[in-house]
């Protein structure tokens, strides 16, 4: 095992810059996730809001008076017009590559983020759909390896995508040897 | 304490007849299992029923004939019950190995089997408690991967069927024929007593705690103030904890090292065979408390996939205290390659974490940590499960990522903290790029050995 020599060839890529931190890798584009991923997020946040606002307002009332409502009533809806908005950037941030032996994802708008998991480690996909994912025609595709800190799903995807994926990565999954 | 300067291995000796092949025929429990279950039941019902079917609350010193009588009269038939339980669950229990499987039957009238692959063993554990040590019987764990159920107990073998069934696993799961002679193993480290017990207490925290007991003791009799137990005795409970308890664990630690895998032994009052198969350490950790670095010590834990929650803290220990080198060889010897302490570390480059540092070699991805207590966390990159790059609102304003990687639950946490953000991408690139070739190195996890 340690005839080979320790040295290690030159680095073939260039040195990225800041900006390029989380850019695809060399020579690739990220593929999208569906665009009513945002519709989505929107449609949850105006669930949250439509179920919390009232609620959240009739016991501040109780004990904060109209007053408190009323500061209850508007964070809700700056927080419902700012997930509205973030919803947009959210969409933009995911992304997600299959590559010969890895899938690349990255999402995040304040808190970015890359994950890379070799389909040798992968013990096993799942596709999740919620109902509210149903209504959209969406589902979540989640990988699962030994780790429990690998958190690798790519969200908002059409069903019928979401099963093609599923299919390659258990079939490439296959190849390797799990744990 | 010293680490053995690699004696030769020993020579196999063609005058030593392997011990005949237990996988033949069907084995049963040591026969001292059934009284040794009666006694714990009848033991149960006297301090429960018994004791005061014997004796009157009211006066304990004199016996009643008519006591006695009532004694005898519900004492024989649970006696005669228990004896029975113990025998059934003796005559109940059998064994075999086929193929590559241990097979546990537990019926009786029906067979309930139980079929456990051994290539998913990840450790085999000969543990003989105290009662055990003295009548000469031990028992046998196997340790699975995953699951909640995911230990078997034999319980109990004679002391030297359970070796014989350890080397016989063992060399089963490492793809060799049963009747293998136990592997030869090489001598590694071992402890004294007082070094362990120098090393429990010579901790800042450990200290403190016995200052601060030591003071609210000398208040308490100065003062005559009772109320200062109630502080007093947890901290000294706490004390017990942290070094009585590991004192009795780890004393008498001796590790060495044999083809099939580490075999630790330790344990005052219970003794425990361990053994760890190389193949299944998946990440390892040297720490190095502050005061332990005046004296150059260090400790070695590791994860090891499938043992989970209690089992993960019993057996997460490669080494309980030992002189850095050791502990730095130790590491090289599970995760072969250029050394630790050589590869070049790169510092985060913030401020408050400037004395963590992170940086990869051919073979392990390291990471070191703290100023105080100096912690190395060694991933070989042929067990990393993925890599994240992450980025937090505040390290983006200065440009700063984290790379981790990802190993599976355990004591182990790999990550290059606060790196320059370009920096940290490339990192995290050459680190996925590593995997692959590591992954063809180490071969098929699914055998032990090779």
């Amino acid at each position: 095992m340690n005839e080979q020599p320790q040295i290690l060839p030159p680095q073939p890529y260039r040195q990225r810059t800041r900006e390029e931190a989380f850019a695809p890798p060399e020579g690739a584009r990220w593929w999208r996730i569906s665009s009513r991923h945002k519709w989505y997020r929107r449609t949850v946040a105006l669930v949250v809001a439509l179920l919390a606002g009232p609620i959240g307002a009739f016991v501040v009332a109780r004990t904060g008076g109209t007053p408190g409502a009323i500061v209850w009533g508007a964070a809700t809806v700056l927080a419902f017009v700012l997930a509205w908005l973030v919803a947009e950037q959210d969409y933009q941030a995911w992304g997600f590559l299959e590559r010969g032996d890895d899938l690349v994802i990255t999402s995040g708008v304040f808190q970015r983020r890359i994950v890379i998991v070799p389909y040798a480690r992968m013990q096993f996909v799942d596709v999740t759909s919620g109902p509210l994912e149903q209504v959209f025609g969406l589902a979540t595709v989640r990988l699962h390896t030994a780790a429990a800190t690998t958190d690798a799903a790519i969200p908002g995807l059409p069903v019928a995508v979401a099963d093609q994926l599923r299919d390659r990565l258990a079939a490439r999954g296959d190849e390797g040897a799990g744990l | 304490m010293n680490p053995h300067p690699y004696p030769p291995r020993q020579p196999y000796r063609p005058g030593w007849a392997p011990p005949p092949r237990p996988s033949m025929e069907v084995h049963r429990l040591h026969w001292a299992t059934a009284p040794l279950r009666s006694l714990n039941i009848v033991v149960v019902y006297f301090v429960l029923i018994g004791m005061w079917l014997l004796l009157d609350p009211d006066d304990w010193f004199t016996l009643d004939p008519a006591r006695i009588l009532l004694f005898l009269l519900v004492t024989f038939p649970v006696a005669l019950v228990a004896g029975a339980v113990g025998v059934w669950t003796w005559w109940a229990v059998r064994f075999w190995i086929d193929g590559d499987d241990l097979v546990v039957d537990t019926g009786v009238v029906r067979s309930r089997i139980r079929r456990i692959p051994l290539s998913r063993m990840q450790g085999v554990d000969v543990v003989s408690p105290l009662l055990g040590r003295l009548l000469g019987l031990a028992e046998v764990r196997l340790e699975l991967a995953g699951g909640s159920s995911a230990e078997i107990t034999l319980r109990y073998l004679g002391r030297r069927r359970a070796q014989e069934l350890r080397a016989e696993l063992v060399a089963l799961a490492a793809g060799l024929p049963g009747h293998t002679p136990e592997a030869p193993e090489r001598p590694f480290c071992r402890v004294g007593f007082g070094a362990l017990f120098l090393s429990l207490v010579l901790r800042v925290p450990v200290l403190l705690a016995f200052a601060l007991f030591v003071a609210l003791v000398v208040f308490g009799i100065v003062t005559g103030e009772l109320a200062v137990l109630g502080v007093a005795i947890p901290i000294l409970l706490g004390l017990c904890r942290e070094v009585a308890a590991p004192l009795v664990m780890y004393a008498r630690f001796r590790s060495s090292i044999a083809p099939d895998g580490i075999r630790l032994r330790f344990g005052l009052l219970e003794s425990r065979l361990q053994t760890v198969p190389p193949g299944r350490i998946q990440a390892l950790r040297v720490v190095e408390p502050w005061m332990w670095r005046q004296f150059g010590w260090a400790r070695v834990e590791m994860t090891v996939a499938g043992y989970g929650g209690e089992r993960q803290a019993l057996s997460s220990t490669l080494l309980p205290v030992g002189p850095r080198e050791a502990a730095f060889a130790m590491v090289s010897e599970i995760f072969p390659g250029a050394p630790v302490e050589g590869v070049a570390l790169t510092a985060a480059r913030s401020r408050w974490r400037s004395a963590d540092a992170a940086g990869i070699s051919r073979e392990v991805f390291v990471s070191r940590r703290g100023r105080f207590c100096r912690t190395w966390d060694v991933v070989d990159f042929a067990r990393a499960q993925s890599v994240r790059l992450t980025a937090s609102p505040v390290q983006r304003l200065l440009g700063l990522g984290t790379v981790q990687v990802d190993v599976p639950p355990g004591p182990v946490q790999v990550a290059a903290v606060d790196w320059e953000l370009a920096q940290a991408r490339g990192l995290a690139d050459e680190t996925v790029a590593r995997t692959g070739p590591a992954r063809a190195r180490s071969g098929s996890l699914e055998r032990w050995a090779g």
